[in-house]
Order: C-alpha cells, then sequence, then structure tokens
C-alpha cells in the first residue's frame, strides 16, 4: 500500500520495531500492566502465566510449521482432547491390571504419543493424494477426534489417575521457606499442605521442558534442511517443486509434527489437570494458536514465521487476559482485544510487505 | 486461501468416461440423502412420520440459514467464522431490545417487531466491518472473521455480564414455538393457537412457523444468488477476482455486500433463536459453525470460490440434521455424530475433487 523504503522504515530500529512488533507490544504491555495490576509484577505471576500457557506454547508451535507451508491446521485442538482422553483411559486400564505406577504414566504416555502421529499423517494424505484443502480435511479431522474423544469418555473427564501426574505437572525445582529450608523437586512432606502458599516456589518443571522443545523446534526450522524446505514450500509451491524438494512427502511431515505436538500438548494437558480432558467447542484452541502465530509476524498465504515470534504471540494474549484480570477489568474484553490484535497484525504485514 | 492447491490435476479415470463421473459428481449427495433417510426409517422406530420430520427441520433452521450465509461468502473463495457468534450476539441484542421496549411502554407484538427489526439492522454491522476489512484492507478472511468472532463474543458477554439475556413476552415463545394448524381429536382444526383440550389429550401440530421463514428466507436468497446481478457478480468473483475487476464488476463493492448478507442472515439465525429457545446467550452458535461450513462443502462447493448453490447447500445441511436426529432417535450418543459428519466432509471433498461436474 505505502512505500516507505526510504524513511523511517529504512533505518534500523525502524526496521527491528516493525519486524518484531509483538515484541515491543508485550514489553509496553508488561509496563502498563505493572502500574494498573496490584501484584502483576511480580515473579510468581510470571510463572504462573508461562506455566498455564504451556499447552498454547506446544499448539501455535505446532501451527507455525503449518502455516509457514501455506496451510492451516484446525484439528490440533480436538486431537489434543483426544490425545489426553486416550491417554487417560490407558492409564485407567494399566492401574487396574496392577502395573507399578510409573510404568503406567510412561507406557500410557509412550503409546498415546505414538498414536499421535495418526491424525497428523491422515491429514497429511489427504491433503497431498487426494488434494482436499488443508481447512476442510484439518476440519473433518476435527469433527472425527472430537468424537472420538467424546465416545471414549461418554462426554465426562476422565478421573481417577495416579496423583503422581499432578505432583509433577505441576511441581518446581526449588521450594524455600526465607530464612527456615530450602528443598529440590518436593516440597518437604513434613510441612502442610494448607500452608503451601507461604512457600517460595520457582521455576516450575514445565518451563525447561516448554523451552527445550521451542528451542528443538526454532533450530530445526531455522538451520535445518526440514526448515528450509518448509519456507520453500510456503513462499512458492512451484518454486519447491521445481528445485527439487518431495513437496507431497515434506507436508504429510508437517501435518504429522503438528498432530505430535498437539499429543505432546495433550500428555502434558493431563500432567497439569490429573484428569483427562476432551476439548470443548468453546475453547477454540486452534483458533488461538493461529491468532498467536499471526500476530507472531506469520502470513497465512505462507513463507513466513518463526517459532520464537509465534511464542511471543502466545505471550501477549495470555498476558493481555492476566493482566486486564489483575487490573479489575472484565474478562470479556480479552475476547475483543484479540480480534483487534489480529487486524493490526495483519495491517502491519500489508503495509511493509518486505519484512521477513 | 491457502497454497496447498497446484491447479491441474492428474484425475485418474477411476470410472470409465468423463461423462459417467460428471453424473456420479452431480447426484451423489441426493443418493447419499435419500440412503440415509431410508436407513433411518427402517431401523429406527418412530423415525418415518411426520412429526420427526418437522422436529428435523424445526431444530435444523439455524443450520440452514448459516449454511446460506456461509455459502455466499465461500462462492466469493472467504470464510465467515464469525456467523456462529454474531448468532449469540443477535440473540442476546434482540431480548434486550424487546425487553427495553417492553418496558418503555410498547405492546408485546410491536415491541416484538420493532425489537427484532432492529437487531436484523444492528446485525449488518459485523458484516460490514468483516467486509471492509476483507475487500478494502486487504486482510484474509480467516482472519478478520475469527476477529469478529471475538468481538461479537466479548461484546455479547458484556451484555449479559456471564449469564442468559432472558424476559421475552409469552408471545415470543408462541410464535417461536408455534405452528400453523393444530388438530384435535373429534375434527377440531384451530389456526395458530393451540386449542384448548384436556391434559393428556393428543394434539398433532403442523407446519411449524419458523420453518416456514427459514423456508421463505432461504428461496429468497437462492433466487439472488442464481438470478440476480448480484448472485452473478459473486460467481465471477469466486472464478476469477482478476478477470471480475477487468468486467467492470464493482469487486470491494459485492465483497462487503456478501459480508454484510452472510452476517444479516447469521442475526436472523440468532432473532429466530431467542424466539425458539426464549433466551440469548453468547455461545449459542458457537457448534454449528462446523455444520455450517460442512453442509456447504458436502453440498459440493469449492473452498477455492466460484462454485456452490443454495439447494445443494441445502441438501448438504440436511445429510446432517437427518444424521443428527437419526443417530439420537436411536439412542446412539451423539458424539458419532461429530465423527460421521468430519468424515462424510472429507468424503464430499475428495469426491467433489475426482468427480467434478459441469456446473457453476
Amino acid at each position: 500500500m505505502s512505500d516507505d523504503s526510504g524513511g523511517f522504515l529504512a533505518t534500523g530500529l525502524g526496521r527491528s520495531l516493525a519486524n518484531n512488533w509483538a515484541a515491543f507490544f508485550l514489553l509496553l504491555m508488561l509496563v502498563v500492566f505493572s502500574m494498573t495490576g496490584q501484584n502483576f509484577l511480580s515473579i510468581v505471576n510470571f510463572q504462573n502465566v508461562v506455566h498455564l500457557q504451556t499447552v498454547p506454547l506446544l499448539l501455535a508451535a505446532a501451527e507455525t510449521f503449518v502455516i509457514i507451508s501455506g496451510g492451516i491446521d484446525l484439528s490440533i485442538g480436538f486431537v489434543m482432547g483426544l490425545v489426553s482422553v486416550s491417554a487417560a483411559r490407558l492409564m485407567q486400564a494399566f492401574l487396574a491390571s496392577g502395573l507399578p505406577v510409573g510404568w503406567v504414566i510412561v507406557l500410557a504416555s509412550g503409546i498415546v504419543l505414538v498414536g499421535s502421529l495418526i491424525p497428523g499423517l491422515i491429514n497429511g494424505i489427504i491433503i497431498t493424494r487426494f488434494k482436499v484443502p488443508p481447512f476442510i480435511a484439518t476440519m473433518g479431522m476435527w469433527g472425527i477426534a472430537n468424537g472420538l474423544a467424546l465416545k471414549l469418555c461418554q462426554g465426562f473427564p476422565v478421573a481417577g489417575l495416579p496423583d503422581a501426574l499432578p505432583e509433577m505437572g505441576n511441581g518446581y525445582f526449588l521450594y524455600a521457606l526465607p530464612g527456615q529450608f530450602m528443598s529440590l523437586f518436593g516440597k518437604p512432606s513434613w510441612f502442610p499442605d494448607a500452608r503451601v502458599r507461604e512457600l517460595w516456589r520457582l521455576i516450575p518443571f514445565s518451563l525447561p521442558f516448554i523451552l527445550a522443545i521451542l528451542a528443538v523446534l526454532a533450530f530445526a526450522l531455522k538451520r535445518k534442511r526440514f526448515g528450509r524446505h518448509t519456507y520453500a514450500i510456503g513462499g512458492s509451491m512451484d518454486a519447491a517443486v521445481r528445485s527439487g524438494i518431495d513437496v507431497d512427502r515434506h507436508v504429510i511431515k508437517i501435518y504429522t509434527l503438528s498432530s505430535f505436538l498437539a499429543g505432546i500438548a495433550g500428555v502434558f494437558n493431563i500432567f497439569q489437570t490429573g484428569i483427562g480432558n476432551y476439548t470443548t467447542f468453546s475453547a477454540m484452541y486452534e483458533l488461538f494458536a493461529v491468532a498467536a502465530v499471526i500476530i507472531g509476524g506469520a502470513s497465512l498465504s505462507g513463507g513466513k514465521g518463526r517459532v520464537w515470534s509465534s511464542a511471543v504471540g502466545v505471550l501477549v494474549l495470555a498476558f493481555l487476559e492476566n493482566g486486564l484480570a489483575i487490573s479489575g477489568v472484565q474478562p470479556f474484553y480479552r475476547y475483543i482485544a484479540v480480534g483487534v490484535l489480529l487486524v493490526i497484525a495483519v495491517v502491519i504485514d500489508k503495509l511493509f510487505p518486505n519484512l521477513r | 486461501m491457502n497454497t496447498q492447491d497446484t491447479g491441474t490435476l492428474p484425475r485418474k479415470a477411476l470410472l470409465g468416461s468423463g461423462a459417467l463421473r460428471a453424473f456420479i459428481g452431480g447426484r451423489w449427495v441426493i443418493a447419499f440423502l435419500l440412503l440415509e433417510t431410508a436407513y433411518f426409517c427402517f431401523r429406527t422406530e418412530g423415525f418415518a412420520n411426520l412429526n420427526s420430520a418437522q422436529i428435523l427441520l424445526f431444530y435444523g433452521v439455524q443450520v440452514f440459514l448459516l449454511a446460506v450465509a456461509e455459502l455466499f461468502v465461500i462462492v466469493t473463495g472467504g470464510i465467515d467464522l464469525s456467523v456462529g457468534y454474531v448468532l449469540g450476539f443477535a440473540s442476546i441484542v434482540s431480548i434486550k431490545l424487546i425487553v427495553f421496549l417492553g418496558n418503555a411502554g410498547l405492546p408485546a407484538p410491536l415491541a416484538l417487531l420493532l425489537g427484532g427489526a432492529i437487531t436484523l439492522v444492528i446485525g449488518l454491522v459485523p458484516g460490514l466491518i468483516n467486509g471492509w476489512l476483507v475487500a478494502y484492507l486487504g486482510v484474509p478472511p480467516f482472519i478478520a472473521t475469527f476477529s469478529m468472532l471475538g468481538v461479537c463474543h466479548g461484546v455479547s458477554e458484556l451484555l449479559i455480564n456471564g449469564i442468559y439475556a432472558m424476559g421475552l413476552p409469552q408471545l415470543a415463545a408462541d410464535i417461536g414455538n408455534g405452528h400453523f394448524f393444530y388438530l384435535a381429536p373429534g375434527g377440531i382444526v384451530s389456526f395458530f393457537t393451540r386449542p384448548e383440550v384436556e391434559r393428556g389429550v393428543q394434539v398433532l401440530e403442523v407446519i411449524p412457523i419458523i420453518v416456514v421463514v427459514t423456508a421463505i428466507v432461504v428461496g429468497v436468497f437462492a433466487f439472488v444468488l442464481r438470478r440476480s446481478r448480484f448472485g452473478r457478480h459473486i460467481y465471477a468473483i469466486g472464478g476469477n477476482s482478476d478477470a471480475a475487476v477487468r468486467a467492470g464488476i464493482p469487486v470491494k463493492r459485492r465483497l462487503l455486500g456478501v459480508y454484510a448478507l452472510s452476517s444479516f442472515l447469521a442475526s436472523l439465525a440468532g432473532v429466530v433463536y431467542a424466539f425458539m429457545y426464549v433466551s440469548g446467550k453468547a455461545d449459542a452458535g458457537a457448534s454449528i459453525l462446523l455444520d455450517a461450513i460442512a453442509a456447504v462443502m458436502i453440498g459440493g462447493a469449492s473452498m477455492f470460490g466460484g462454485t456452490g448453490t443454495v439447494g445443494r447447500t441445502m441438501v448438504g445441511a440436511l445429510i446432517i440434521a437427518v444424521l443428527e436426529l437419526g443417530l439420537r432417535m436411536s439412542g446412539t450418543p451423539t458424539f458419532n455424530k461429530y465423527i460421521l459428519v468430519g468424515a462424510i466432509l472429507i468424503f464430499a471433498v475428495v469426491m467433489e475433487r475426482y468427480m467434478p461436474e459441469s456446473r457453476k
């Protein structure tokens, strides 16, 4: 629309501002909410936000790969629910058969993680072999996964799982009561549960977990052939074909990866909540994941996007919700704010088409 | 809206001649609907009667209206994710308005009419904004309408503060759940109002008012899409946007109109919802979105635009409605419906790929 090539954008600051506006917006938001909300600016709050965003971060990472390739995956939210419910059912079955708890958790998680490759594999095959648009193929999978999950759990969350799950999923590396004691990897058993809020709890297990996954994915996207091919396919399908990339194979891989990440999210969901949850319609995990990716600077037409930027997009949405709530604003403004942010993201993308 | 499509496909000769494939491609949906209906008629007790046909149409009106809305947008090559929450928004706004007008001293019929009409006008706003974003700012339809989904959701919740919108006059429920004829035993026929009968006496209710209203609206829009210049322009835009511009079609204005129309139909569905259930809530239409889009795709429209008709979309919507009621009446949990709709959706698009019929 406008050509700013010689103006402000040409300066280094201008470029990085437009390139990373979501990150700057996040910083600005943190500053504003620190002033408007009591206890917003605290390690406890920040830890909680990031811990609760583990699932959205995983889903946004999944969506990043798919969107860069020019597709979309609407099924991840419900695949996550299906994985969560089937893992819970498996654990129940294994527990009933008398396996030790440790084995139950490891076996069930392992099996569902392998199983979580299947929806993505099917998506990829339908998209490449039958030339069904990704939107439709993954929407069909959304229905199928949702139905299967509801069938498995009969419409109720699956409870009765080992207590070790939420303890691990919500554990911290360091527990301390200032001036009295410090303990690693778990609350000392003599300390009463009722007073657990007085403890300092630092670095949730989920933090290094999600950082490691994001780092691996970012590395694969930026430095590996897998990533180069993903960008190539999204940039120009024809050029990708002509340069000898096995496009069909690669697209199948991308959807399988996406579904696998949704599977990890599903397993993590069990660790976090201690029950197997199906996904409700109003949760719209997949749409918020797409929103985060777009706010992070990707484009629905493909070829653009970064894992860390998508993570920033997730945090923008998360801190928006958290900050508004802490500042005493009606939580419903959050939905409106998401819409406005998305449009801003796309308009910025349109105004400055030459950014990466 | 995406680049996965590589243009022309190598079509395997699954079934001999192209003519045969086109014949099947054009008709399998109708055959599917008939077979499905026949299956439930034989399999499920009490399915094959007038009453279940009425129930099917009565509870299907929201899907029918949203499917038509979605069809117009999909024919242009776009998508409208906001219709479900526009429906919820309209259900709340209409109730708030009608209650307000009633409190202001208007008689109930006037309050209903005026409140409904104002809601339909307000209901144009989300669509106009969607259309403006898509046509004039170049925002992808997926993003623009998802944003609008968020805005409608937020505004709706703010209006009702997390509970249902309620307080409609009794007349609304009478219209929303009313029928044209009531047949009581002994040859008593009553129009519009339920005859006074003793408790336990069966009254046969014939033709729900809402269904007739919906049928008229769907018919009008079928005509608009098929016969009007507006409709021809929409097909042209979906077929090839550049060519449409060169042919002198005001593409941006038409897109604005299409999204406004989609949101208008969604608000109509919302007002109907308010009359049917005498309550309004933000997520009233959240789960219908999948059904609406699936109906359009099963009806043979292409995600890339340029094809699709109202008639076929209705067949698609009926396939889903029959499935839902049939499963419900045979005592199968409705979970199976989601699986089957998903599977039929994919199957339909594969069929469309391999057996495309030559049509608009």
